[in-house]
């Protein structure tokens, strides 16, 4: 008896090692570097491409812990999973049913689904679709399919999320979407509704419309034949969404496993390249597998393209798998700190700074900007693949983002001096504020992964050597919900500090998040130099590339100089690229993404 | 027999209706909405207002309520936020999913569990006994999302042996390839949540087995002469079924409950991902509908129970 109670004992214990090995990450080194890995945005595997192996499915894994929704209309979609699962129905990434080519800045340039010619005196923008473009099912692709997403988006019984106050520009638009009439006016077709030609008649012209992303120009097609008498409102849920959907694109839809893949074969009416590989499958994978799921060769990359989500914890584990080379591009995001410094009028729907405010000094905030060292942040927790963010503006626009700025380096004795300097003196262990007050500052955060709130806790720590009493509202992480519905009133004292991240559309114009007008402006930062700012970048001189950038530039110097929003971090959007691929290329000027792809063997290899 | 079933079955109304107003109420108290966080900056505010309004959020909770209620004798439990389909499809796929997993693991769980427990009875004290024991406490003990984890890595990703997300290949076309994928992608899951979800039924039979084994009427059929082979059939394992009766009406309506860690590691796409996802995302109708529909599963499982004993032992009557 006694040696079978030895040989369970023996058996519980060797269980829970192997338990441990399963569920602890396994600590990288990286060692000294204190800036960010580069890696490539494309690869190309060696060899030629086989016929057995473009007969064969190219795998994608999208990575994602819940089902994805399967609304496969841009314009009614509402989460970047189902933007990935119906990617090869556009011929770029996240253009799913696109009109317009772009260079490497998302610029909009002529030869694809359509051309874009903007009219500065007119103020119009004219569309002129191609002369072979056609859907998946064979039919044309007409004029009132480039309108119709207006309708869909400005419709008042729409459960489409897009609808923004720029829409208004169009003429007519306000009205239509007030319910007021029953067309958009703005719009008017030289050769007729099933012709080639929209045109898009504006009260006012902005230099964004530029760009692929712009929140005046909606940037891709909906089947009007197709969807037939389907309600607005029903489209959402109507099977020539979520099942048999049709694409402009190089790839058709062969079959749909709701929540959980997609897959495809060649788009034979597709107008541009002609695709190579056979059949793609695109399939949710957890977060949790996704390394295993590479390593035992299931998938050639991580769908998501420039946005990619692969976690940066598992990319030490990616980094030694023989057969996959990595990946990545800035991802078109950044996270902040934000400060509140004041509220909205909900009247006027203005946002005002509050010079009393806690937060209201601007010294008082730089110094908890200069307090923390986010450089050290990223490196322990980043795995060299985020980094501090100096500005607002992403990396990946580099026309516009300013790479000179400094931002906030972490310099603990500039934190203290600037404190001092502006009157937050010490008064046994705590700072007062300048009139002798005692000073609570309350940080605001989401729940999140085990590395973000030992972060949180590092930032405490860090102010606290300031001698700034900061605390968590309600003691720890929020969840969600309870954190934006609080930072989302229009006036609130709970948080001082928060933590936020934005992502960007691909065009990086700021004023919906920063304006003196923008809900999203959660600190409420509102000064006539950032207005002045914010309307340069898109003012009528701001037609001159170089002056818009210029004024981008300042913009961003003035916003550090203000710290009402400090930079946290920027990361690279990354994936493995098994070596059986060839083309994967995500820069923005590949507007052939999935024609340019090509595989050299059955298998992943 | 029949009144008594009647009787819980009107029992069951007030209840559900008690049910459905806590729900609601408690649902509509959590901090934030479905559009909280998930709409894109470039949304207006006033956008948002708008979809408030035009899915009624604004309403005073009784009217809501009470839409809610009209709708539901129609058989529409409302769309869902995050998915934007109609509740009632969204819980017939994940519910088809859900029925298939759990329908194949109580199948397997009692294929093991029962014959375990019986051999263990009948050996009691044994080494087969011990076996059986260590076997259950291993399982037991072990969390079940480790066992997930080690699963899928083992059988799923080093030997290449099942197919490790999904419930159904994405290439599968035609009614015998669609059938043989779906099992195949059950496979792994069930038989991990069979081979571990054994422990209640072996050790309460077991229990049973053995009390059994040493009442009088065991001993005096021994005494006539009767092969301990009948003895079991007929004697024992009838009388030992009796606790696990007890929660076989609870094991049927729970096929429906999903499991999330399973559903999670598998990325299998079932009712306990869809409860957790819709809680996160404040998806009103989809918490309502499937609070309400857990609550009357569980009523339902409690009466199946009782039936079930009546029916396993003559003695208890439901009166």
């Amino acid at each position: 008896m006694s040696n079978k109670k030895k040989w369970l004992t023996a058996g519980i214990a060797m269980l829970s090692v192997m338990t441990l090995a399963a569920c602890s990450n396994s600590k990288s080194s990286n060692s000294g570097t204190t800036k960010h890995i580069s890696l490539p945005a494309s690869y190309t595997g060696s060899g030629k491409a086989t016929t057995a192996g473009n007969n064969s499915t190219l795998k994608v894994a999208e990575v994602n812990d819940a089902p994805f929704a399967g609304i496969s209309s841009p314009t009614l979609s509402t989460n970047a999973e189902d933007q990935d699962v119906f990617a090869p129905g556009g011929s770029q990434w996240g253009a799913i049913d696109g009109l317009f080519n772009v260079t490497k800045n998302y610029k909009i340039i002529n030869g694809g689904l359509a051309n874009l010619k903007l009219d500065r005196k007119a103020k119009t923008a004219t569309i002129t679709l191609r002369k072979d473009a056609k859907w998946s099912n064979g039919s044309k692709v007409t004029a009132k399919d480039v309108e119709y997403p207006y309708e869909i988006i400005g419709n008042k019984n729409t459960t489409s999320q897009q609808y923004s106050s720029d829409f208004a520009a169009i003429k007519g638009m306000a009205a239509y979407h007030a319910g007021k009439a029953k067309t958009i006016s703005g719009f008017t077709y030289p050769d007729g509704q099933k012709g080639r030609t929209v045109v898009i008649h504006f009260t006012k012209m902005s230099p964004s419309m530029q760009y692929l992303g712009n929140s005046f120009i909606w940037q891709s097609v909906e089947p009007y034949e197709y969807y037939g008498k389907t309600p607005i409102s029903k489209l959402a849920s109507s099977p020539k969404v979520r099942k048999n959907p049709i694409f402009t694109g190089p790839y058709k839809l062969d079959k749909v496993v709701q929540g959980e893949s997609t897959s495809w074969s060649p788009n034979k009416y597709y107008y541009g390249k002609k695709p190579q590989i056979k059949n793609i499958t695109i399939q949710v994978v957890s977060s949790n597998n996704i390394v295993a799921a590479f390593k035992s060769k299931k998938y050639d990359f991580a769908a998501g393209g420039p946005n990619v989500v692969m976690p940066s914890s598992q990319y030490p584990k990616v980094k030694v798998l023989k057969d996959y080379t990595e990946t990545g591009i800035p991802a078109m995001g950044y996270s902040y700190f934000g400060f509140n410094v004041g509220h909205m009028n909900t009247k006027t729907g203005l946002n005002v700074m509050d010079k009393n405010s806690k937060m209201g000094n601007k010294n008082l905030r730089r110094a908890m900007m200069y307090a923390v060292n986010v450089d050290a942040v990223a490196k322990k927790f980043g795995n060299g693949l985020s980094w501090r963010a100096n500005t607002l503006i992403p990396p990946t626009f580099k026309n516009v983002y300013d790479s000179k700025t400094p931002g906030f380096k972490y310099n603990m004795k500039k934190a203290k001096s600037l404190l001092n300097k502006a009157g937050y003196k010490k008064q046994g262990k705590w700072r007062t504020d300048p009139n002798g007050k005692k000073l609570v500052i309350h940080l605001g955060a989401m729940t999140s992964s085990a590395a973000t709130e030992a972060t949180y806790q590092y930032y405490l720590q860090q102010w606290h050597k300031a001698g700034l009493n900061v605390k968590m509202t309600t003691g720890k992480p929020m969840e969600m919900n309870s954190f934006y519905s609080t930072i989302q009133k229009p006036k609130q004292n709970k948080i001082d500090v928060f933590l936020g991240a934005w992502s960007t559309s691909s065009e990086p114009t700021p004023t919906q998040i920063y304006g003196v007008d923008a809900p999203y402006n959660m600190g409420h930062f509102a000064s006539k130099k950032n207005t002045q700012l914010l309307n340069s970048l898109n003012s009528n001189k701001a037609w001159n590339a170089k002056y818009r950038a210029q004024q981008f530039k300042k913009w961003q110097r003035y916003m550090n100089s203000q710290a009402a929003y400090g930079p946290e971090q920027f990361n690279l959007a990354w994936t493995p690229v098994n070596h059986r691929v060839k083309g994967y290329d995500v820069n923005a000027q590949n507007n052939e993404f999935w024609s340019n792809l090509s595989l050299t063997a059955a298998n992943p290899k | 027999m029949w009144k008594t079933i009647l009787r819980r079955i009107l029992i069951m109304i007030p209840e559900l209706i008690i049910l459905s107003i806590l729900v609601f109420l408690l649902a509509k108290a959590m901090p934030g909405d479905p559009f909280t966080g998930s709409i894109n900056p470039r949304a207006s505010q006033a956008q948002i207002h708008h979809l408030m309004q035009i899915h009624g959020l604004y309403d005073p909770w009784y009217q809501q309520y009470w839409n809610w209620v009209v709708h539901l004798f129609h058989g529409d439990l409302g769309m869902s936020y995050e998915y934007q389909e109609p509740v009632v499809d969204l819980i017939k796929q994940r519910g088809a999913n859900t029925l298939w997993l759990a329908l194949f693991t109580m199948v397997l769980t009692y294929l093991i569990g029962l014959p375990l427990g019986i051999y263990a009875g009948r050996h009691e004290g044994k080494f087969q006994d011990t076996l059986v024991r260590v076997y259950t406490y291993v399982t037991m003990s072990i969390p079940f999302f480790v066992v997930l984890v080690i699963g899928i890595w083992i059988f799923g990703y080093a030997l290449n042996w099942f197919p490790t997300s999904g419930s159904i290949s994405a290439q599968a076309s035609g009614l015998g390839e669609t059938l043989i994928s779906r099992l195949g992608h059950i496979i792994l899951p069930g038989l991990l949540g069979a081979l571990f979800g054994t422990v209640n039924i072996v050790q309460y039979l077991r229990s049973e087995v053995i009390d059994a084994k040493h009442s009088d009427y065991v001993r005096t059929a021994r005494s006539k002469g009767v092969p301990m082979k009948d003895i079991y059939r007929h004697h024992i394992f009838r009388n030992s079924l009796l606790p696990i009766a007890a929660f076989a009406g609870y094991s049927i309506t729970g096929l429906l409950g999903g499991s999330i860690f399973t559903e999670m590691v598998f990325s299998y796409p079932g009712m306990g991902l869809l409860f957790l996802n819709a809680i996160n995302y404040r998806d009103y109708t989809v918490i309502t509908a499937l609070v309400l529909l857990y609550g009357f599963l569980n009523l339902m499982g409690t009466l199946l129970s009782d039936i079930a004993l009546s029916i396993v032992d003559p003695r208890v009557r439901v009166e």
